[in-house]
């Protein structure tokens, strides 16, 4: 296991508590999909969390509460939940098939993106990046924290080379400039906080045009 | 906020056998397939009047009043009602599958809060479509994770339930500690590291 290319164990955890931000549990449940080792591991770490709930000292409840519940279930009818279409991209893996998607913009030679409408938390939202083979994106600097799972394709960073599955998180101190590396396209899902700080001459240039 | 739950180590025999319970450690996962079943309300009774406190309990910790810690357990409760059907007693025991509900629940509330975009209704497949494999790791996981809790330092512990229960920037964790945010971050990894090590021994596979 190469701990650059999963995620920390931290984020493990607050996936599995149900604490992470809900972009970044995007991003995280993308990765799990490809990754049914990890997927395991959070398994196991809910059944931590169901420990935790056995043996938390109980709150007595407020009186009537039990006749209440009851009540409710008399007269429950189930629940309404219309089920979100399946978006029209089957190549991507289950956890992202409901969420709609905005349309492919073009950011840059070789390079699109498309919103992903996950439930955003504050400027932290989710988008698909796809990059041509042997493209590089400009050398950016982060806002804020960027968390990238690989759906298809693969690209490297001076150091690390993220193949399908993988997930890469990067923050203010990363400055990197990925490059695709595979024959195919390189398909992946980002969870986005702040704006990308464009660097050098080439992204002086593109900074006005890039909405991302 | 104190820490006032049981240690594992008090709470717990060494070793994580169950013998120590009065309760059979499985009655919990048969009142659910009984509302499953028959739509048992004696049995839901008894699960509302297990889970709904420490449901109420946990909410609290992390924050809540009394009065929405309560509804959200009532929420959660009625969840359960409603998807007991879902319950698979292999994949997960009654205390884990509530627990994955309320952690959903407690999702979806975030979500809500988020500045407006379509949330389509997903669930993450928290309870569906395992893999076999992953099915027989659950096998006996509830022990196994019992006997894992009482392997770690209480300290250590203690980082870990609030990880669990407070939606805690980790900052918040070590307000709480009185402990500088370094600290509590080495404490968490060095816990999970712990807790890797004990519960997945031969870990050379690649993942």
């Amino acid at each position: 296991m190469n701990p650059a290319r999963n995620p920390s164990e931290e984020r493990l955890l607050a996936y599995a508590a149900g604490t992470l931000s809900p972009p970044e549990a995007v991003v995280v449940a993308a990765h799990l999909a490809l990754r049914p080792a990890n997927d395991a591991w959070v398994r196991r770490l809910q059944s931590v969390g169901g420990e935790f709930l056995e043996t938390t000292i109980p709150q007595t409840l407020s009186d009537g509460a039990l006749s209440r519940a009851m009540a409710r279930i008399e007269t429950d009818a189930g629940e309404v939940r219309a089920q979100a279409p399946l978006n029209e991209m089957p190549e991507l893996p289950a956890p992202l098939r409901r969420y709609a998607l905005g349309p492919w913009r073009w950011i840059g030679p070789g390079m699109r993106v498309r919103d992903v409408h996950a439930p955003r938390d504050g400027d932290c939202r989710v988008i698909l990046l796809k990059i041509d083979p042997g493209r590089e994106t400009p050398r950016h600097t982060h806002g804020g924290v960027e968390l990238t799972c690989v759906l298809s394709g693969a690209y490297a960073t001076e150091t690390e080379r993220f193949e399908v599955g993988d997930l890469e998180e990067a923050d203010e101190d990363v400055l990197h400039r990925p490059r695709v590396v595979s024959d195919e396209p390189c398909l992946c899902l980002v969870a986005l906080d702040g704006q990308i700080q464009l660097d050098g001459w080439l992204g002086r240039v593109m900074q006005p045009f890039v909405r991302l | 906020m104190h820490v006032d739950a049981p240690s594992f180590a008090s709470s717990v025999p060494r070793g994580g056998a169950m013998s120590g319970e009065s309760e059979d450690p499985c009655a919990h996962d048969r009142l659910i397939e009984a509302v499953a079943l028959r739509r048992d309300r004696e049995a839901f009774a008894r699960l509302f009047e297990h889970f709904a406190p420490r449901l109420k309990a946990w909410l609290m910790k992390s924050g809540a009043t009394a009065a929405a810690a309560e509804d959200f357990a009532q929420d959660a409760m009625l969840t359960v009602w409603r998807k007991a059907d879902l319950f698979d007693a292999r994949k997960a025991r009654a205390a884990t599958w509530i627990f994955t509900i309320a952690r959903n629940r407690r999702l979806d509330m975030l979500r809500r809060d988020s500045r407006a975009l379509p949330t389509p209704e997903i669930e993450p497949s928290e309870n569906e479509a395992m893999r076999p494999d992953a099915i027989l790791a659950m096998a006996d996981d509830a022990r196994r994770v019992r006997a894992a809790l009482t392997r770690l330092k209480p300290d250590q512990v203690e980082v870990l339930r609030l990880a669990f229960f407070m939606d805690s920037p980790h900052s918040e964790i070590a307000q709480t500690l009185n402990l500088p945010l370094g600290t509590v971050k080495s404490r968490i990894r060095n816990a999970m590291i712990k807790l890797r090590t004990i519960l997945e021994p031969s870990e050379e596979a690649p993942r």
